[in-house]
């Protein structure tokens, strides 16, 4: 908790709280897409040069039978990101409303501590990228689209470090009744 | 339960809420009990009773030392034509650096290396200072930063990232389990402990007897 609590309330702070909190979503949106769609890594396993999107790679678990692993990684890495921009955006535009405060601080709980999961594809790609260096029948490059889902995860992070469960609470006056 | 004109939760007997900043009277409860806040529902203070610092400072301590073994002992090998190659927590972290993705491995490093050394520490620090009733300095700071880097120590994640990396190696040359991956799999479990045990009200109660 920051000190001073209650003693200075700074309207100032809550609205760039709040503006901060409203880029990093829009940007985390944005940048959703070529996280998504962009190769996030290249393997090539003897000779054959495969790029993988973050949902091939969850295809290609699926495809060698481990569909258990698939769908942790499936789940961690496309359903939280995208549920967790959404909750967000959904807090965001509620912001200052009187519906349903328990509920957004229960749910602002929850995308906090499920947000992280999403890093499983991120240390992922560092281990397997360091097998990059092992000779030139099997690599593993790290491509762009890693770079965009580190970003996405990033925003979303700060956001909801940025948004915090107070933020929920005040109206334009200050401190809800 | 209405607006307080002036700081309510700064007079005696009464709190303010951790989630919405509401001030609740506070009151004498029996043992376990909670107090919940009335605007929000979320635990204000637990009745802890005799609840020491001890169990987080131990679990703090034995987390640091996992550190630097999760750190220092490779946690897997991987083998494609006899090359053979090693991997540390930050192989990794120098593999993206050197393909050029100096973001993704900062990334990494932070919530895989640093974040987790920095939440023990600074559990350890202030659990030290409660356990043994000394006022160092900047303990609430400390306190502040544990909180904060406690969503940065994503070691858990990072031992199921191995197990998929595992998954993944072995479509392309032979991949074996090393003692690195024990002493990550023992670290994600000492942080998911120490969180558990490095309880806020405690650590809000016992800084106000200290200072
Ligand atoms: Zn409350």
């Amino acid at each position: 908790m920051p000190g001073g609590i209650g003693v200075t309330r700074n309207e100032q702070d809550d609205s760039r709280r709040l503006q901060t909190a409203q880029a990093l979503v829009i940007a985390g949106l944005i940048l959703y897409v070529p996280a998504n769609v962009l190769p996030v890594m290249t393997m090539t396993v003897v000779g054959d040069v495969e790029p993988l999107t973050v949902l091939g790679g969850v295809q290609e678990l699926y495809d060698s039978g481990l569909w258990p692993i698939a769908g942790v990684v499936f789940l961690a890495s496309i359903i939280v990101p995208f549920c967790k921009l959404a909750c967000l955006s959904w807090l965001l535009l509620m912001h200052g409303s009187p519906l349903w405060r328990r509920q957004r601080g229960a749910l602002r709980r929850i995308v906090h501590i499920v947000g992280s999961w999403s890093m499983v594809d991120v240390f992922l790609l560092s281990i397997l990228a360091a097998v990059g260096q092992l000779g030139v029948l099997s690599s593993v490059q790290a491509e762009p689209g890693g770079l965009f889902f580190a970003a996405v995860l990033v925003c979303t992070l700060f956001a909801s470090e940025s948004y915090n469960s107070h933020m929920i609470w005040r109206t334009r006056e200050g401190v809800a009744a | 339960m209405s607006a307080p004109s002036i700081p309510l939760e700064k007079t005696p007997g009464w709190i303010s809420c951790p989630e919405c900043e509401a001030a609740c009277r506070d009151r004498a409860l029996p043992r376990r009990a909670a107090l919940r806040c009335v605007r929000c529902g979320v635990q204000v203070r637990k009745e802890t009773g005799a609840r020491s610092f001890q169990p987080a400072w131990a679990l703090a301590t034995a987390g640091l030392l996992l550190v630097a073994l999760a750190n220092a002992n490779p946690v897997l090998t991987f083998d494609v034509a006899g090359n053979t190659q090693s991997n540390l927590m930050v192989t990794g972290v120098l593999g993206l650096f050197d393909q050029g993705y100096w973001p993704v491995a900062a990334l990494v490093f932070f919530a895989g290396i640093a974040g987790p050394a920095l939440h023990l520490a600074a559990v350890w620090y202030v659990a030290a200072a409660c356990c043994l009733g000394r006022r160092w300095p900047a303990l609430r700071r400390a306190a502040k930063f544990a909180e904060v880097m406690e969503s940065w120590n994503l070691v858990p994640v990072y031992a199921v990232a191995t197990v998929v990396a595992v998954v993944k190696l072995d479509m392309l040359g032979a991949v074996a389990w090393q003692q690195g991956a024990l002493w990550v799999l023992a670290l994600s479990l000492c942080s998911l402990l120490v969180v558990q045990f490095f309880d806020r009200d405690l650590v809000e109660r016992c800084l106000e007897e200290l200072a």
